[in-house]
Parts: C-alpha cells; structure tokens; sequence
C-alpha cells in the first residue's frame, strides 16, 4: 500500500476516537457516576461515621469527575470489571462463559436471515412489479409491524407447542442433533425478524442497480439473469449492503440475545444482562454496556474503512 | 459515519418510470383503522370504558363470556378491558416521544445542515454518532438504572435516543435545500441565519419531520413493548408490553386470550401508520429512496 492510503487509515482511526470518548463517558456517568450509592449495601450495622467514609474512598465516591473516568477508562481497557454482586464471580469470567452460547446461538440465524433477505431481494428486484415482488415485500412489510417479542412467542407457540416438532425451551448441546433442535425456533424467529427489515432495503439498493447503464448494457450482452444479479448486480450494490448489515447487526443480535435467551432459558450473555437489569447489578451492566458501545464503534469504522478502501471515489470525503 | 439509507441514491427506476401520485382515497383504510384506534384511547381517557382494566373479581383463566368478552387473565382481570386501558397506554408514549424526539431531531438537524461542517454541525453529529452507537435497549438499562426506576426513564430514554435518526435525515435534506436558488435570495436579502431556517428551510422539511414522526412513534409504541418485557417499562399500569409479559408465562399452559389480544391490538396499530408513512411518502416524493422505520425490536 502506498503512504497516501496508510495516511488515510490512521485519519479514520484517530477520528474514531471522540466516538469512543463519548460512548465511554455516557456509560461511565449512567452507570456508575449517576449509579445507585451503594455504600449502604457495604458497610455493617450501625456503621461510624470513619467505617462510612472508608467504603465511601473505596468506592472512589470522594474523588472527581474526570479523575473517576480516567480510571474508568483504565479499569476497561485492562478488562478490570469487577465482580458480579449476587455470585462473586469476576465479570470477564461471566463473559467468557457466556458469549460463546450466544454466539452459537445467534450466528446461524443472522448468516441465514442476511443470505435469504439477499435472495428474496434479487426475486423481488428482477419481477419488479409483478405478484412475487408484491408477495415478498409484503410479507416483509408484515415483519417489520410484528414485535419481535411476538414472533418469539408465537414462533414457539407454532412449532415447539403445536406442531411439537422442537422442544419448546432450554439449552442442550451434548450433540450435534440436539444443538440443531434447541436452536431451530429461535433461529426461525431470528430469520423472519431480519428478513422483515432488510429485503425492504436490499430491493431497492437492487431495483436501483438493475436500471443502471453498465447493467442495461450486460443485458444488451445477453448476460443470463443468474450471472447479471450476481456479477452486476450484487457486485455494485454490495458496498451499501455491507453497511447496512454492518449497522443493523449489532443492534438486532443484542435485542435477540435478550429477548430470545431470557424467554427460553438459554444461558447466554442475553440473559446474564437481564438478570443483571432486574437485578440492578452495576458491575456486570456497566461492562456489557460499554463495551458492546466500544465494540460497535470500532466494527463502524472497520466498515467504513473497508468501504472506502474498496471504492477508491469515497475515500476524497 | 453515514447511515445506509441516507446514502442511498435516488431511484432511478421509478425517476424513469414516472410513477404517478397516489390518489387521496388510498389513504382512506388505515386513516379509518388510526381513527378507531384514537378513539379507543379517547374513551379511556374520558373514562367512558376500558376502566375496569385492574379490577379482580372473577375467576382466573375464564374463556369469553357475556361478562368477559375476551375472558380473564391469570389474575382474574378481564382482558378486553386490559386491550383497551393499553391502547391508551400506547399513545400516552408514542405520542409525547413523536412530538419531542421530531421537535430536538428536527431543530438540531436542521442548524447543523444549515451551517455544515461548523462547529454546530461537528456536535451534533458527535451527539448522533455517539448516542446510536450506545445499543437501545442497554442504554435505557443503564439510564433506569441511573434513574433508579423513575417513571419517566423509558419516555427520556426514547427521545434522548430516537431524535438521532431524525436529525441525521433532517441535516441531508437541509444541506440540500440551503444550495437552491430562494434560500440564496434570502442570503442576499439579508435575513439572518434563524429567520432563514424557521420561514424558508423549516416548511420545507414539514413532509419528512411527519414521516419520522411517525416512525418515532411506530419504534416507541414497539420497544415499549421489548422494556415491559424485560422490566423496565411501563409499571403500575397496563400495556400491551405488561399483558405479552403476563402471557409468556401463561401460553405454555395454554392460555392465548392475553398473548392474542395485546400482539393482535399492537400489530394492528404499527401496520396501520406504517401504512399511512409508506402512502405518504409515496405521495410527496415518489421518486426518493424510501426511507424506513429504524427500530430493532
């Protein structure tokens, strides 16, 4: 690579720094500046006014603002998150145990959600007009106006009470049949829940492209409609594909996480932060908040850096 | 950073295909399905029914009756009476969260298209960028937290978060109607910046501040339900959120009433002023992009 390409990464990179600043500040004052004093949940019966004012310096309540973040600052980029109020147990730990369960969880919905919403795009951009493309984009249309909430119930109501084809709640992944069977009706809820808000999207960046000269002109080629939607079409449209499934995945994988995880008793990080929420356990809020943010940010960046490395004409903006 | 939809080229296809305006009759259905839906809430709020929502008088579970048209939840509580307290609940915050987050989205996105890359525009877009990057759900844990359960963290939660779309969409159209000719003219008149903005770029926007307010209130209306769920929304009251909450731990013993009556009411609702946007849209500006609800729940 050139040194005027290296010059512009490391622009884009400093630039998202006042990002990170501010996602960090935001989670460092609503979670533990403007937090719920928990001196009193410290301290014994009938506690001096010295054993008061020693938790209260603990804690680091006597100090000031900045100097509180800067170490805030400090704790979460060391990882240094502390421990679970009702366990004891050390928040990093937490994550490692959980995330991988979501992950395995969550992944093959979003690979499958984002492949097919792809697929029913190009369907409904090639029979613009026609009664496929109005039945795609209106069951579309139809999943984006459900709660995701209902599509979980209703989903497990359909097929884990109904039809009795899967189990209905529950975590077992002794082996590769049961993996597949305890993630069927989240998956399918997941899938839907996407399909609902991207096919809308993906078929217009696709109607867009399909009327475009260099497309108009592979026709004139006699280009087949297979190889003309995936070489011309999905070719051109993929920078505005890439980011919109690069802003919408984060977001829905943490609503999944949370809405899925705790109606089905999964033991993933979804859960671990309800729990957290109801309980009001700051240690373990504070890390998913912030660090979900930073990861966001940085995952934005990595996109918008890739994009514009890939599309030379960006890259003057 | 630039969401994708704004991004998103004009639609050459339909510049091509011309198509035509939508006549005033196609909005005619979903004006009649919003309508019943206000009028539902009016009567709650005038306490002509739906007032009986938290009385326990009967047995639980009971199937629709002559009493109970819809039967009875686990507490004995009449779900019809339930559906249509909620109803009101749902635009008790859909509608303060519309008009706000539109109003700040509105104005801030508006100064910072005006004067673009100021130091006013610099901060907005630091706010927009920051506040989107901070995932919904867990910033209004994290701001109930900090409220410690104050019934206002889910309304300040949602404007302190749903004006950022608005703003982003409202700052794209106000830098394009700042280079057409009249706003020159009105350069050149002398007027200053804020009397430019409010009489000449402001009713400009009117069309697209609607349609994200509408937005704004389709995305309340559904993570009110996502935060009753999880136990930081709505509490002391009745929603459509409190009653799929009640119905997750009942439908397993098969008891849908609850679950069918609160998803049927809320679907209904967000159909119908998706619907109205989409119309709209199509009407004022068939040729632009469509834009889309951004909610994730």
């Amino acid at each position: 690579m050139d040194r005027a390409l290296w010059g512009f990464v490391a622009r884009r990179l400093l630039g998202a720094i006042p990002l990170l600043l501010g996602v960090t500040l935001i989670s460092f004052l609503l979670t533990v500046y403007f937090g719920p004093d928990k001196t009193w949940d410290l301290v014994g019966l009938n506690p001096t006014q010295a054993e008061v004012e020693q938790i209260r310096e603990q804690l680091g309540y006597d100090r000031a603002l900045p100097e509180r973040y800067v170490e805030f600052l400090l704790d979460l980029a060391t990882l240094d998150l502390g421990h679970v109020e009702a366990t004891g147990e050390r928040v990093t730990e937490v994550l490692r145990r959980t995330i991988p369960v979501s992950l395995m969880l969550l992944l093959p919905g979003l690979v499958l959600g984002t492949v097919l919403a792809l697929l029913l795009a190009m369907l409904a951009a090639w029979y613009r007009g026609r009664w496929l493309d109005r039945l795609i984009t209106g069951v579309s249309a139809t999943g984006m106006s459900l709660s995701f909430l209902v599509i979980i119930i209703g989903f497990q109501l359909i097929f884990g009470v109904g039809l009795g084809w899967f189990p209905v709640r529950g975590w077992v992944v002794d082996d590769f049949g049961d993996y597949l069977r305890h993630i069927a009706v989240p998956t399918l809820a997941f899938v839907f829940v996407s399909l609902g808000y991207n096919t809308r999207f993906f078929r217009a960046v696709m109607v867009n492209e399909l009327s475009s000269d260099q497309v108009m002109n592979a026709r004139a080629f006699g280009a087949s409609p297979f190889s003309l939607m995936i070489n011309n079409v999905l070719g051109n449209a993929l920078l505005p594909i890439l980011t919109r499934v690069m802003f919408s995945v984060p977001p829905i994988l943490i609503t999944g996480s949370l809405l899925i995880e705790s109606h089905f008793s999964i033991p993933g990080v979804g859960r671990v932060t309800y729990e957290a929420i109801l309980s009001g356990d700051q240690a373990l809020l504070m890390a998913v908040v912030s660090l979900s943010s930073v990861l966001y940010v940085l995952a934005l960046t990595l996109t918008d850096l890739l994009c514009r490395c890939a599309d030379p004409r960006l890259r003057s903006l | 950073m630039r969401r994708p939809s704004a991004a998103l080229p004009v639609n050459r296809a339909a510049r091509v295909a011309g198509s035509a305006r939508r006549p005033l009759s196609a909005f005619a259905p979903a004006l009649f399905v919003l309508g019943l839906y206000l009028l539902i809430a009016v009567g709650v709020w005038l306490g002509l029914w739906g007032q009986g929502w938290a009385e326990i008088g009967s047995a639980m579970w009971e199937g629709p009756s002559q009493d109970h048209w819809l039967g009875t939840n686990r507490l004995g509580q009449d779900i019809w009476q339930r559906g249509l307290a909620a109803t009101a609940t749902a635009f008790e915050i859909g509608l303060p969260v519309a008009v706000l987050s539109t109003l700040i989205g509105g104005l801030l996105g508006a100064s910072a298209g005006f004067f673009a890359h100021s130091w006013i525009d610099e901060a907005v877009l630091w706010l927009v960028g920051t506040l989107e990057a901070i995932p919904f759900y867990l910033f209004v844990a994290a701001l109930a937290f900090a409220l410690s359960g104050h019934p206002w963290a889910m309304h300040l939660a949602m404007i302190a978060t749903f004006w950022t779309a608005t703003a982003r969409v409202t700052r794209a159209e106000t830098q394009r109607i700042a280079k057409l000719g009249f706003i020159e003219a009105a350069r050149a008149g002398g007027l200053r910046p804020r009397r430019i903005i409010r009489r000449h770029v402001m009713p400009h926007l009117t069309p697209l501040l609607l349609i994200q307010a509408s937005f704004a209130f389709i995305a309340a209306v559904k993570a009110e339900v996502v935060l009753s769920f999880l136990g930081i929304g709505v509490d002391d009251s009745v929603s459509w959120g409190v009653m799929i909450a009640e119905a997750s731990q009942e439908i397993l013993a098969g008891f849908y009433l609850n679950f069918v009556t609160a998803s049927a009411l809320l679907f209904g609702l967000v159909m119908t002023v998706n619907r109205l946007a989409d119309r709209f849209q199509d009407r004022f500006d068939p040729k632009a992009a469509r834009l889309d609800a951004c909610n994730h729940a």
